[in-house]
């Protein structure tokens, strides 16, 4: 008998969520398609001017793109617990935080990345200088991991209880607020020629600090999830 | 086995409440390694959540359980307890092949065993790399069975395994069974009591409503 080594098993997940992904490629374009129709209609809401669209470009890319994480977040685990193969994750001898986190990983790649390669093109859309685009990638790359991560342990706090849709925007909603803040003062900083550095600083502390500790939650609340 | 070896698995006044609604208990039983227990009671006796609360996906309310006579935690017994439940824990997407490989990926593999040959074993030959959601309930719970044949461990710990199972099947798990016990694993397995068990009379573990 052998034992499945650490890297086996994070490889065995991660590629079984992205091929999940893959076989449902509708599901990943719709994020996608929603930040595409989104940003085509603030200039007719707004009108063409130049210099407007130039000033709301890097917020409302920003907030698009995070709003159209929201999308997909809360069916992170929902078909892992109805066909229970959470149960046989959780009772696999690995630790959970860590399959967790590659099941993180994973819907991080299927919903944000998409998300950050057409990012430069929505922002276009907006006439935003591209001398921003490289800080808007840039705090993209920072902002939405956190919310992935942030995203996953509120989805497992509420993993067990029925219509969690509302109950995770409600409480999302405070979590996204210094993630959008922090984001969009590197932006604007840039725009007005001003050292961003600071704010992009801050994003990645905070990544840090989810990438550690937000796993280790999701873990403990979805064994609760699974207890009731 | 020397007498004194202690049992793989015992619980004494082992209960578990529901918001203060008692759903099974106290039990006492233990299990030594080469044995099977059916656990038998009604619907709703408690049979799932007694199984359940031995593989550990629920929280002991009282009572006691030890794994090879220590007190049962989730480390010390990781990876030798297999669980089948109701959820059969197969993803609809993907082909019984896959299904298996991630099963392997996260408790290793037998010697000589690998998924083609486990998913053979148990009838799926033609079937490996069809989508599992396109599969007869029957079918899907062969797949889930074939993991048993893949993947090692002690302690099996077997929800319904019978149910949308043919004859053949039932004769299956029943083999299956036969060989665990006969290589030393134990299995808990519960029924509503049309098993025939060839190998020895089991132990049964009564649920009182």
């Amino acid at each position: 008998m052998s034992q499945a080594p650490l890297g086996r098993a994070c490889a065995a997940v991660l590629r079984r969520d992205l091929t999940l992904a893959w076989r449902r490629r509708g599901d990943i374009a719709m994020p996608v398609l929603y930040a595409l129709i989104v940003t085509t209609l603030f200039p007719f809401a707004l009108g063409p001017e130049n210099a407007l669209l130039q000033r709301i470009a890097g917020g409302a890319v920003l907030v698009t793109v995070l709003l159209a994480m929201l999308l997909a977040l809360d069916g992170m685990f929902r078909s892992d617990i109805e066909d229970g193969s959470l149960e046989q994750l959780v009772l696999a001898p690995q630790p959970l935080a860590l399959m967790l986190g590659m099941k993180i990983l994973a819907h991080w790649l299927t919903t944000a990345l998409p998300l950050i390669v057409i990012a430069p093109m929505l922002a276009s859309m907006l006439q935003l200088p591209s001398t921003v685009i490289p800080v808007l990638l840039l705090a993209l790359a920072l902002a939405t991991p956190m919310l992935s991560l942030l995203g996953a342990v509120l989805v497992a706090l509420t993993a067990g209880t029925r219509r969690s849709g509302m109950l995770l925007a409600l409480m999302l909603l405070p979590l996204c607020v210094p993630v959008v803040i922090f984001a969009a003062g590197a932006l604007a900083a840039a725009q007005q020629g001003l050292p961003w550095i600071a704010p992009i600083a801050w994003l990645g502390a905070a990544l840090a600090l989810a990438l550690v500790l937000a796993p280790l939650g999701c873990a403990a609340a979805l064994r609760i999830a699974l207890d009731a | 086995m020397t007498v004194s070896a202690p049992p793989l698995l015992a619980a004494s006044a082992l209960s578990f409440y529901r918001q203060d609604e008692p759903v099974f208990g106290p039990l006492q039983f233990e299990l030594h390694p080469g044995q099977l227990a059916l656990v038998e009671g009604d619907n709703g006796s408690g049979k799932t959540t007694l199984l359940r609360v031995l593989a550990g996906l629920l929280h002991v309310d009282e009572g006691e359980l030890h794994w090879r006579g220590e007190p049962l935690r989730r480390d010390a017994c990781a990876g030798e307890i297999i669980f089948l439940g109701h959820q059969l824990g197969l993803k609809g997407d993907l082909s019984p092949r896959e299904n298996l490989r991630i099963a392997a990926g996260l408790h290793g593999e037998r010697d000589g065993q690998d998924p083609a040959r486990a998913l053979r074993e148990v009838g799926l030959a033609g079937y490996e790399d069809e989508p599992v959601r396109r599969l007869s309930a029957g079918q899907k719970k062969r797949a889930a069975l074939a993991r048993l044949l893949l993947v090692p461990a002690t302690l099996w710990l077997l929800d319904e395994p019978y149910a949308n199972l043919d004859r053949h099947g039932i004769a299956l798990v029943n083999r299956l069974l036969e060989r665990h016990v006969a290589a030393g694993g134990a299995a808990l397995v519960t029924s509503h009591g049309a098993v025939s068990f060839h190998g020895g009379e089991p132990q049964r573990i009564r649920m009182h409503a």
